[in-house]
């Protein structure tokens, strides 16, 4: 029987690594230089807190951090779908980004009040530098939603294609009623879900871009496919607990374009075994 | 033969830089948490500023050597811990004219304190956050709308 934490910790550890490793393959690219440093610096800050992460998932699972960040199998994986997505273009990165940061800070705000010492230590740390992502992803939020024709349509496009993806981040866990029922995460992710929607809802809203959020996925719905790219299909099945397109991930079920991320990402630690700086 | 101090142990490590910030010294950051001295062994706890702060094994491995030098027969062990939070209140005053030695200014610090983000170069509280994220994860981008210079700010964390 696996240990409920484990379950937990690995799903939030590999969102922020994956995201971390997507948004790093900004670095040098940005159009200007302050930019470049934003994205480089928040895919540093991911990166660091799933190190924090599998610092504590360490000591229940036995693997040290290396091992459990790059040593495993890309089916082990339990980061949502949304996170592998290929950045695509700027108006993409920076959608899924405001999506995701949101729900991040929905999710760890919740945290706070874990019964599991180390990890409410550690959301105690994330969330003091979050807010930094959640500021630069708000400002570009409403940049964005402000201006002329091209920008605005793009990004709209952009915010409708990662929509159901992100919905996918409140996939239920493995062995979420036991995580619940021990106070390791204060609330099933369902109720963050809904906490999640009714955030991003009114801020969507306010800049007249209700459309994207305008239905709610059902199970083995095709209402939230993306408008334009062909990119944000799902990879696994539907079922009765799989909320809407681009789930999977919790399960360890990726898309296409999780293997080649996961092919470079730990090209070096398969390369040279104990590597160490 | 001396008896070893917390407080001797604390005034060694006074003399641990920042790597990033070599003229601020650990203490005046509030990155040195506590001293113990347990039997045959000191332990030391460290907060880390920023999670992705690259710096932090090298702190560790200087607070571990300053450690070694003050007490060469002892066992030291240093570790970072999350509880306290760090957060850019725990600077004392010496931090500040350290920052501004290297051109970095203070951040927002608690009530009673410095309320302004001013200019290290001129003095002018007229600056502006052009970038929350500069060249490392506790620093900002700032401008100085007197003597038109871009300086670099510790970032408020708190």
């Amino acid at each position: 029987m696996s240990d409920p934490r484990a379950s937990l910790l690995f799903a939030l550890a590999d969102d922020e690594l994956i995201m971390g490793h997507r948004l790093s393959e900004w670095t040098g690219w940005v159009p200007y230089i302050e930019e470049d440093l934003a994205l480089s610096s928040i895919a540093q800050d991911e990166i660091a807190h799933a190190r924090m992460l599998l610092d504590i998932l360490s000591v229940i699972d036995g693997r040290d951090p290396d091992a459990l960040a790059l040593g495993r199998a890309p089916s082990e994986y339990r980061n949502a779908i949304l996170c592998e997505l290929p950045n695509t273009d700027f108006a993409f990165t920076l959608a899924r980004h405001w999506l995701y940061d949101h729900a991040d800070d929905v999710r760890l705000r919740s945290l706070q009040e874990s019964s599991f010492k180390e990890l409410r230590e550690a959301v105690a740390v994330m969330l003091l530098e979050e807010r930094y992502h959640l500021e630069h992803a708000d400002a570009w939020f409403r940049r964005l939603a402000d201006c002329p024709v091209e920008a605005r349509h793009r990004f709209g496009e952009a915010l409708a294609a990662a929509m159901g993806p992100a919905e996918a981040l409140f996939e239920p866990l493995d062995d979420e009623s036991a995580i619940v029922s021990a106070g390791i995460a204060p609330a099933y992710t369902e109720e963050l879900h809904d906490e999640w929607r009714a955030r991003i809802g009114g801020m969507l809203d306010e800049v007249g871009f209700d459309q994207v959020l305008a239905s709610r996925a059902e199970p083995a719905t095709g209402e939230m496919v993306p408008t334009s790219s062909g990119e944000i299909e799902a990879s696994g099945e539907a079922e009765a607990r799989t909320p809407s397109v681009g789930a999977g991930g919790r399960r360890g079920e990726h898309s296409e374009h999780f293997e080649p991320l996961w092919l470079e990402m730990t090209a070096l630690y398969r390369a040279h075994p104990g590597a160490r700086w | 033969m001396k008896t070893l101090t917390v407080d001797a142990v604390r005034d060694a490590l006074r003399a641990v830089m920042d790597p990033e910030i070599p003229t601020a010294s650990i203490l005046d950051l509030g990155i040195l948490h506590d001293v113990r001295l347990t039997g045959d062994r000191i332990e030391i706890d460290l907060l880390p500023t920023f999670a992705g702060c690259p710096a932090l094994d090298l702190i560790r491995e200087d607070v571990e050597e300053a450690a070694r030098a003050l007490a060469p027969d002892t066992d030291v062990v240093v570790r970072f811990i999350n509880d306290p939070p760090w957060t850019t209140d725990r600077l004392n005053q010496e931090a500040s004219a350290a920052l501004k030695a290297y051109g970095i200014s203070s951040p927002l610090l608690q009530i009673g304190r410095a309320q302004q983000i001013t200019c290290p170069y001129c003095g002018s509280d007229q600056t502006v956050e052009e970038s929350a994220f500069g060249p490392t994860p506790c620093r900002t981008i700032r401008y100085c709308n007197s003597c038109r210079n871009p300086f670099e700010g510790f970032k408020t964390k708190r």
